[in-house]
């Protein structure tokens, strides 16, 4: 066995580039411990992410990491855990990414089961643009592209990944690290599709209130709630006046990769001094 | 001119009439006997049914192109040879074989007399009906009385027939066969023969048949293909059915994912972690995944992307052909992200052109695009056994990447700047090569820098590896006689109606050489301006109305300091060129090139 791994060997020798008081500091801390919590090997890990503030995340970590395009790291990270079924896939990203750019494909990943985590640092604004609206600032707020108040309603992410059947549904808040690093380490024990979305205030450009404003407006979930009641589950995403946070929705069903597995008989590799034989597949074109 | 050894046979009809099963037996038969063999598809919108038309083609001699006239019309029913009969063009002196019937429409299908002096009608629907038990049968009596009048292989064409129904029960297969029978029987007793034709050939060894879109599959799978993602689009999409039910028997997974933006990213994503990645699409599919060609040439990850071109722009002609995607697969994301393109020219080409990408892709670690076509991607065509798996080829070589060494890791720099821009690659797994790739611009370590000079520095070192390459991989092809003052250049598809025409007009003694490139771009200057040096006109054939290979051409050479006087002939695409518009062009230029000496 290797030695024991400690949460400052997983980070990089970059600086983050956030400002003073966001809450993707308390984010990044914890997925340092967590990983400590787990003992990830860094050549095994992967984290992915797309565009935006929290989604620089990955190159602060010592892991296999990507910084890729916006809206795109679930499909990335998909592609990532099939080629490398063993290793740990976590994809990293905020708001904007997942829910406008990119929300097209969080369905998909959720549906087929990728056996991947994904996190999303929800701050209800584009920080990274310097403040603009994005699909969970709340209805009437002005930012810079709603000079009038934000028309549009406002994102519930957690109802939405219960409606598309993701495995593991859980919210936590960057106020509280130990809570998102328990919830982290649940995500990614959990075999199958985990979405863990994280209240992570922007003091720039939301206010430097929004700690006490979410803080104010959380409950914990206790034990007695039973996370595999699909009703229930939709029930507390659906009560916006608070914010439930712990795992709210967690079913056990079959991996994509599980699925295949099931269904494909696999056949190795012929080669014949290194070059690969299809003879096999040619007797189809005989005529 | 009807000639023996080659014949072209177009058979018109429904969806439901068989007319495709019909031309895949025929097709299987000729290949089986060693023949050369060209068939094209031509169908409706519909999804199901509705008329359909093919074109065969099977000759004793190597064959480039689907032929440009019908020497036999095979009609099923006229009602639907209509709407085939811009693409379905006849000899003077066509040999006519339909139904008894099924009356032909005078007033709508102008047939001129000499068009009518060959005609043969068979009774298909009634002799199936009374000997298969069946009307649906015609297709095979058809096959049956037309093997009869030509001296078609028939016993590879019964075996054929066994072959297509081999999953049916015994008694299907054998009214089949005795569908097939009773045509032949028709013909001996009832049809006296006056046409001039019968098919000669020698027997040889069997020959495959496949598709473009399945050579492409094949090539990938020989090449090592570890993932595949994709989504379904016309053309495209029988490499992603294929791929998706041999690639998971071969320890692989193949994915359809939600959209191309989905497909692409997926892919980089199993590059990154180590594995040979590919996805397929076709014009608005390509469209999408530009922003992630971009990232594969940022990030350096080995992808291969194969585009179908269709007609377009936009939805444009989903099942027709065109070559107007030339500019967009070189120059097609933002920012100067260097890519390799490659153009195969038919169905073997397919196979190798495949094999050649993932060697390129791994080697140099960037994104390479397979330009293939409707054309090539949905006809069927008789290839050479040795050159699909076999060993005919140099390029035929398999590249697996690159582990980076104990020395390389102590202080890993995954975009370190090396002579030729290639830097050590890890992937998951490896102990001490974490890296992080990213799309933003980054140092040689891989961290995020936004200064000028470090992106000069960069850039220089991602496009230091064409130079590369175009020193690694030469390979045009010439046709034609060397000598020659006018000469053709033309890519991709287009080389079928090309070779031929040139050759043509070598036997008639117009000198005339063509060039077609594999590897479009880098652009591989020296061999193009070797030929043009002695040129005095060169015709730049392609189908793209804009002419962006001409344009393309023309970055690079300067034609008017050889003193060549460019001629182009573009076309939009739809239908593919046939011979003899080259060849009209060809006669053309030559005539006035005689007038000026």
């Amino acid at each position: 066995m290797s030695e024991v791994l400690r949460s400052t060997d997983y980070k990089s020798n970059l600086k983050p580039i956030w400002c003073a008081g966001c809450g993707d500091f308390g984010v990044l801390a914890s997925i340092y411990k967590a990983f400590e919590e787990l003992q990830l090997q860094p050549e095994n890990t992967a984290v992915c992410s797309g565009i935006g503030c929290s989604s620089r995340l990955p190159g602060y970590i010592n892991a296999y990491t990507f910084n890729g395009i916006h809206g795109r790291v679930l499909p990335f990270a998909t592609g990532v855990k099939m080629a490398s079924p063993k290793s740990t896939v976590i994809a990293v990203g905020g708001d904007g990414d997942g829910f406008s750019i990119g929300a097209g494909h969080i369905g998909h990943a959720a549906r087929k089961n990728i056996d991947i985590t994904y996190i999303v640092m929800d701050n209800s604004i584009y920080g990274l643009t310097k403040g603009q609206a994005s699909p969970t600032t709340p209805l009437g707020v002005k930012t810079k592209t709603t000079y009038y108040g934000n028309m549009g309603m406002t994102f519930n992410p957690v109802r939405m990944l219960i409606a598309y059947k993701a495995s593991f549904v859980a919210r936590t808040f960057a106020g509280n690290p130990k809570h998102v690093q328990e919830m982290i380490v649940k995500a990614i024990q959990h075999p199958g599709f985990s979405f863990v979305e994280i209240l992570s205030p922007c003091v720039t450009f939301r206010g430097k209130d929004q700690f006490k404003i979410i803080r104010d407006k959380s409950t914990y979930l206790n034990e007695t709630h039973d996370v595999e009641d699909e009703l229930k589950a939709f029930d507390i995403a659906n009560n916006e006046e608070y914010y439930a946070l712990g795992v709210i929705y967690k079913k056990v069903r079959p991996t994509y990769a599980e699925i295949v597995r099931e269904h494909v008989t696999k056949k190795a590799k012929a080669t014949v001094n290194g070059t690969p034989k299809i003879d096999e597949l040619l007797e189809q074109f005989q005529p | 001119m009807l000639n023996n050894k080659n014949i072209v046979i177009g058979i018109a009809g429904s969806g439901g009439e068989g007319i495709i099963s019909a031309g895949e037996i025929l097709v299987n038969a000729a290949s089986s006997e060693g023949l050369f063999v060209f068939m094209l598809k031509s169908v409706g919108a519909q999804i199901r049914g509705g008329e359909s038309s093919i074109r065969v083609r099977v000759s004793d001699l190597p064959v480039q192109s689907q032929g440009d006239r019908i020497d036999v019309l095979v009609v099923l029913s006229w009602k639907n040879f209509l709407r085939f009969k811009s693409e379905l063009q006849l000899e003077e002196k066509v040999i006519i074989v339909s139904d008894t019937d099924d009356p032909m429409p005078d007033e709508e299908i102008p047939l001129t007399e000499s068009q009518r002096e060959f005609w043969y009608k068979i009774p298909f629907a009634k002799l199936a009906e009374e000997h298969a038990g069946t009307h649906q049968a015609k297709n095979i009596v058809m096959l049956g009385a037309i093997s009869e009048i030509f001296s078609l292989p028939r016993e590879a064409l019964s075996k054929s027939i066994k072959k297509k129904f081999k999953y049916k029960t015994p008694e299907i297969i054998e009214n089949n066969i005795k569908a097939m029978v009773a045509g032949v029987e028709y013909v001996k007793t009832q049809v006296v023969k006056n046409d001039p034709l019968i098919f000669e050939y020698q027997h040889r060894k069997p020959r495959l048949v496949m598709q473009g879109n399945e050579a492409i599959a094949l090539g990938a799978i020989y090449a090592g293909l570890d993932y595949y993602a994709g989504y379904p689009i016309t053309p495209s999409t029988e490499i992603m059915e294929w791929i998706s039910r041999y690639l998971p028997q071969r320890d692989g997974i193949a994915m359809q994912m939600e959209d191309e933006l989905a497909s692409i990213n997926a892919i980089l994503g199993a590059s990154f972690a180590g594995k040979k990645a590919m996805t397929a699409t076709s014009g608005p599919g390509i469209s999408l995944m530009n922003e992630g060609i971009g990232l594969a040439s940022m990030a350096e990850l080995p992808v291969v992307i194969i585009n179908v071109q269709r007609g377009g722009p936009s939805t444009g002609l989903p099942t027709k052909t065109e070559q107007a995607d030339l500019m967009q697969a070189i120059w097609g994301s933002h920012g100067d992200s260097p890519r390799v393109v490659i153009a195969p020219c038919d169905v073997e080409d397919c196979f190798d052109s495949t094999v050649l990408a993932f060697y390129i892709a791994e080697k140099y670690q960037c994104p390479v695009i397979v330009l293939s076509d409707q054309f090539i991607g949905h006809r069927k065509e008789s290839v050479n056994p040795e050159s699909i798996g076999g060993l005919n080829s140099g390029f035929r070589k398999i590249y697996q990447r690159d582990v980076p060494s104990a020395e390389e890791l102590k202080d890993y720099n995954r975009y370190k700047i090396t002579e030729n821009g290639v830097s050590p690659m890890t992937s998951l797994g490896i102990k001490g090569g974490e890296y992080l790739g990213s799309g933003i611009e980054h140092d040689e370590k891989g961290s995020p820098r936004g200064d000028a000079a470090n992106h000069a520095k960069m850039t220089e070192k991602r496009w230091k590896k064409f130079e590369y390459i175009k020193e690694e991989f030469r390979f045009e092809r010439f046709y034609g006689s060397k000598e020659a003052k006018l000469g053709i250049i033309a890519w991709g598809s287009t080389k079928g109606a090309v070779k031929e025409a040139v050759l043509k007009a070598n036997a008639m003694g117009m000198s005339v050489e063509a060039i077609i490139p594999q590897i479009v771009y880098p652009f591989l200057i020296e061999p193009f301006k070797e030929f043009i040096k002695n040129k005095d006109r060169v015709i730049i054939a392609e189908m793209s109305y804009a002419g962006q290979f001409r344009r393309y051409l023309r970055g690079f050479l300067r034609f008017s300091q050889y003193g060549v006087k460019v001629i182009p002939f573009t076309k939009a695409g739809g239908s593919p060129f046939m011979v003899e518009e080259i060849l009209d062009k060809i006669i053309e230029e030559w005539k006035e090139m005689e007038a000026q000496r």
